[in-house]
């Protein structure tokens, strides 16, 4: 996941101070991703040394100010359009599996039966965010989850299908 | 607001008795959303039809806001089922030479009662099917006329709605809907729903899950439980 292009993203609109942007990115991930400020000025720092953002003074409690720069918005516009693709060992699971059949596993139904179990509580999480988000007008954030509830999906079924395989 | 006591349901096929409910004892809160769980033929779907009035038990007693259901005629248990409980059906049920308008306001009309100014359009605009009023439901996809029957179910504004696998018919996304704008109404409205489903999505959805199996209860489990998801696991595909 890239902080670097989340604060990009952040600083689109405005000028933000460091805080401002920890506390920005916290609330555009509805807090399930805590920041912390070592790596939000790590970050700024790398993007001021990069030319993505500068500095163009402080605000009027002296915090320093980060605006991006047009180099910024071409970074922030390419990594944008960049297509993700998908490794199919990228998922730790997939790559357990395989391990465990590497080394004929006998625990190997416990492991899909622990796996499912976590899946299905990340649906009833996901589930009570989406009721706690109705009428929060974040439209975003309920895709996001629609469209993570639908990979869980699929990845129960798969679990049904290789526990009977 | 529901009480169901020592429950049960017999059906005779020839010389045959076979038990369906066989002693259910189950009970559902005002404002709260209940999920009844469990393999075909365990007797989910009977209880709903009972609590609904659509059906009489064998024997024991259905309360709903204190009166005893089982007690009273057919004549006046559609009475009470046409004041107190909105029905939603897997398969939609709407009347296909009836316009949206008055699919909607059919409940009522049987009653010789006329819709509130308004009403309609307000539960349409709700199920966000505005402007669909003069539409008839073969116009419509599978997602939007179970949209139309939840319109329906809630046009008398019953305290409680009984749903039998509401999304059954419908792909993912169109389920997300139904269940969305059911946990909408039940948040907002502090709507009682008590929804039959296979579904673990949909089950994710309720307060409160009730197993079936065989004609009883074999378990309950709230979302307060921290096995909540391990139940979810054991039970549902």
């Amino acid at each position: 996941m890239s902080v670097k292009h989340s604060l990009l993203a952040l600083l689109y609109e405005k000028s933000r101070h460091g805080y401002e942007l920890k506390t920005g990115f916290e609330e555009m991930v509805q807090g399930m991703w805590p920041l912390n400020a070592g790596q939000v000025y790590t970050t700024l720092d790398r993007l001021e040394r990069d030319s993505l953002v500068e500095t163009p003074g402080h605000d009027k409690k002296d915090r320093k100010l980060y605006t991006i720069t047009t180099a910024g918005k071409e970074e922030l516009w390419t990594w944008l359009e960049d297509p993700v693709g998908r490794s199919l060992f990228k998922d730790e699971f997939y790559f357990k599996f395989l391990c465990a059949n590497q080394v004929s596993y006998e625990n190997r139904q416990s492991m899909i039966r622990n796996q499912k179990e976590t899946m299905i509580k990340d649906v009833l999480h996901l589930t009570h965010l989406k009721k706690q988000m109705m009428g929060s007008g974040n439209e975003t954030m309920k895709l996001l989850i629609e469209g993570a509830l639908l990979h869980l999906e699929a990845d129960i079924k798969w679990l049904d299908m290789i526990a009977d395989s | 607001m529901i009480n169901v006591s020592e429950l049960k349901k017999e059906y005779k096929t020839g010389k045959e008795t076979v038990p369906v409910l066989k002693g259910v004892d189950f009970s559902v809160k005002e404002g709260e959303f209940v999920c009844i769980i469990g393999p075909s033929g365990s007797g989910k779907t009977t209880l709903l039809h009972l609590l609904g009035g659509l059906d009489t038990p064998s024997s024991g007693s259905i309360q709903l806001d204190g009166t005893d259901i089982t007690s009273k005629s057919e004549k006046m248990r559609t009475l009470i089922r046409r004041k107190d409980i909105g029905l939603i059906f897997q398969n939609y049920q709407l009347l296909p030479t009836l316009t949206i308008y008055e699919n909607i306001v059919f409940p009522l009309h049987a009653d010789g009662k006329k819709a509130p100014s308004g009403k309609v359009e307000e539960l349409l605009e709700a199920v966000d099917l505005a402007g669909y009023e003069k539409r008839f439901p073969n116009e419509l996809s599978g997602g939007q006329q179970q949209r139309v029957a939840i319109a329906r179910a809630l046009i008398h504004e019953p305290s409680i709605l009984l749903a039998d696998e509401p999304t059954g018919n419908l792909d993912r996304q169109r389920s997300s809907d139904i269940l969305d704008l059911l946990a909408t109404f039940h948040q907002e409205r502090k709507q009682t729903i008590v929804m039959v489903t296979h579904d673990m999505f949909a089950a994710g959805y309720a307060d409160r899950i009730v197993l079936f199996k065989d004609g009883v209860i074999e378990a309950e489990v709230t979302r307060e439980d921290e096995d909540y998801a391990k139940f979810l696991s054991r039970f549902m595909a």
